[in-house]
């Protein structure tokens, strides 16, 4: 307790909280602009630490990493780009409201989900982050190639239209996972002698050419190149009522637990959260044929989820050392520039430093959630500027931040390459969502997989005989063969009648 | 006309890219690790699972297929043109520049996407212009974050803000 009045008093300085709530703010915006995100905020910010005290650092950090993450769904929702991988599964529902004119209605449900996720998930961090921590070293990579199997299958086994289609986009995404040198032995493997895949293909091309190009040029080659219309009446006020928490109720605690969970299993991250807790409410709904059409409790899920993952993801970094998602990798370097250990003794030998942290995460969201509410009305005017001017800038800013963020060309040519990629699968009626999630995890699957044989001496058995393992491998068997199954009993049955 | 079934040419294709993939994981050169089952068994299981699920879904939704075009032919012109500037702008950030090449195309994607629709001509030139120049001196003067500065120019010794 003493830690955390400690903390407040250094957060309550005003050079530390006017530079933490600068930062979020900063944050929120890289993250609602496609291609860029939170993450970059904070790598520019690394340098500046140097100079700076280790409160104040934190401060902006910590803060940067909060306003990434929170913002990054107001772009999902208002023109169908997420910001960043942890919005992907928002623009199912998020757009659609947008073009059914429920865009505020949906930006509320997006600020007040991430303002719970964050919290919420600080809170747990705060009181048992020790012990949560103890549960994820008990896993060893059997248990986390199951999981990752079991995400993946979860995904394509919810995805609308054809199940086979949607394990053949899940194999592709594997297969673009393999690109560059293998975790393992470091083997490469189809690089084709070029440097710049050798350490696989970039994130960012794939998120920005399998949404941002290959929306634009499909919309335009559609002639569909309407705005939508926002119901100016929406636009004032909180914008949810009681009933809204009380109908989603059960789907913000699965999802949160989901986002939690995820967050804080090393490796892991907001990218693959909220794919898996859109699947998971898909399925848990009454009307599940909904999903996508701009339904309310797709939105919950996704950003409940994500934002889950940012006390998550502080867990094992805090406690173990050990990064939960990319961001909080940068967050261990600038650690390290400042000569603390992170670790499991890092709690116990600065209690004061580890409060501080928990408390900015709060404080920074408690913050950018008052911001977003008192400026919520101003966001759907974006939806105002002609389609032309809006889309003809995003495509710049795609291309710009697919090169910043390896500082090369090819980054742009491959944002092209995968804006094709995305085009042919929308006219083969494919889903992208599939092959987006194996892409993330693939190479996670394979290198969990390899070590477990090595552990187990060549044994694959294993998998199977663990007995966490096994009820990941049971689900992600059913998720696939499940739908196939419940369709052929409703043939059977309509047959009868 | 014969109308073509989307769903054959689909696993055709990946089909193509399963035997592609699968050649490419023959000439992976094997790094002898005791124990493990090596940097070929993903690509190949990758392969694998494209080949059979691309026959499955010929199999199960190729009949389903109801053979409607995906775009008509104004449709295929426009996917062009929109993505022949795509490339352009990428070949003009390498060749002059990041700057002038997103002021140059800002102005072109903003002429393009208009459609049938006018468009003010002075404001769309502002625009383009500023809108280049704030991310361009934001990202190399503000953030420190490099971008194309064209090869044209370092050719002839000029040097760009």
């Amino acid at each position: 307790m003493e830690a955390y009045l400690n903390a407040l008093t250094t957060l309550s300085q005003p050079t530390n909280f006017i530079m933490m709530y600068l930062c979020a703010l900063v944050g929120c915006i890289l993250g609602a602009i496609p291609g860029l995100n939170g993450g970059l905020g904070i790598t520019l910010l690394l340098p500046i630490c140097f100079a700076l005290s280790t409160e104040l650092s934190f401060s902006m950090l910590v803060a940067m990493f909060v306003g990434g993450v929170s913002g990054s769904f107001i772009s999902a929702v208002l023109i169908g780009i997420p910001g960043s991988a942890s919005s992907v599964a928002t623009c199912y529902d998020g757009y659609p409201m947008t073009k059914k004119g429920q865009a505020a209605k949906a930006l509320s449900i997006g600020i007040t989900a991430s303002f719970m996720g964050t919290a919420l998930s600080i809170l747990v961090a705060m009181m048992c982050s020790g012990a949560i921590a103890d549960i994820a070293l008990m896993l060893g990579p059997w248990e986390y190639f199951s999981l990752c199997l079991m995400a993946i299958t979860m995904v394509v086994g919810l995805s609308n239209g054809s199940i086979y289609k949607g394990l053949l986009s899940a194999f592709i995404g594997l297969f673009l996972s393999c690109v560059g040198g293998d975790l393992v032995t470091n083997q490469l493997r189809f690089t084709f002698n070029n440097s710049n895949l050798y350490g696989g293909i970039n994130m960012v091309c794939l998120l920005m050419g399998l949404f941002a190009v290959q929306q634009v040029a499909t919309s335009f080659a559609k002639g569909d190149q309407k705005m939508p219309e926002v119901d100016k009446s929406t636009l004032g006020g909180f914008g949810l009522t009681l009933k809204d928490f009380t109908d989603n109720a059960r789907n913000i605690v699965v999802s949160f637990l989901i986002g939690l969970f995820i967050g804080f299993l090393p490796g892991m991250g907001a990218g693959i959260s909220n794919l898996i807790a859109y699947g998971q409410a898909k399925k848990m709904d009454k009307h599940p044929e909904l999903f996508g059409t701009g339904y309310e409790p797709g939105v919950w899920a996704t950003e409940v989820s994500n934002n889950a993952g940012v006390g998550g993801a502080l867990i094992p970094m805090i406690s173990l050392g050990i990064p939960g998602d990319a961001t909080t990798v940068l967050l261990l370097s600038a650690m390290t520039i400042k000569g603390l250990q992170p670790g499991p003794m890092f709690i116990q030998q600065n209690p004061d430093l580890a409060a501080l942290i928990f408390l900015i995460v709060l404080v920074s969201a408690i913050l950018v959630f008052i911001t977003e509410v008192l400026t919520k009305r101003w966001f759907p005017y974006l939806l105002k500027a002609p389609y032309h001017y809006l889309f003809g800038s995003i495509l710049v800013l795609c291309l710009m931040g697919a090169f910043t963020s390896t500082t090369s060309m090819f980054s742009v040519y491959l944002v092209l390459g995968f804006g094709a990629l995305g085009i042919i699968m929308d006219a083969f009626k494919m889903p992208t969502t599939p092959m987006m999630l194996s892409f993330i995890l693939g190479g996670k699957i394979e290198s969990y997989f390899r070590m477990g044989c090595s552990y187990a001496r060549g044994d694959m058995t294993t998998f199977l005989t663990r007995p966490i393992s096994l009820i990941f491998i049971l689900i992600a068997v059913f998720s696939v063969i499940g739908p196939v199954i419940t369709k052929q009993i409703k043939k059977a049955r309509s047959a009868k009648v | 006309m014969k109308k073509m079934n989307r769903t054959y040419l689909m696993g055709t294709l990946a089909l193509l890219l399963a035997a592609f993939i699968a050649w490419q994981t023959t000439m992976i050169p094997e790094r002898m690790v005791s124990n493990e089952p090596g940097p070929k068994l993903f690509p190949f299981i990758s392969a694998g699972g494209i080949a059979v699920f691309a026959v499955l879904s010929m199999i199960f939704d190729g009949p389903k297929d109801d053979g409607k075009p995906y775009l008509d032919k104004a449709g295929w012109i426009r996917m062009l043109i929109i993505i022949v500037e795509v490339l352009f702008f990428c070949f003009m950030m390498n060749f002059i520049g990041f700057w002038i090449a997103a002021m140059m195309c800002l102005f072109l994607f903003f002429w393009t996407l208009k459609g049938d629709k006018k468009i003010n001509i002075p404001f769309a030139v502002i625009l383009a212009i500023g809108l280049a120049s704030i991310c361009y001196f934001g990202f190399t003067r503000g953030f420190h974050i490099p971008l194309p500065s064209g090869t044209l120019w370092k050719s002839v010794g000029i040097k760009m803000p």
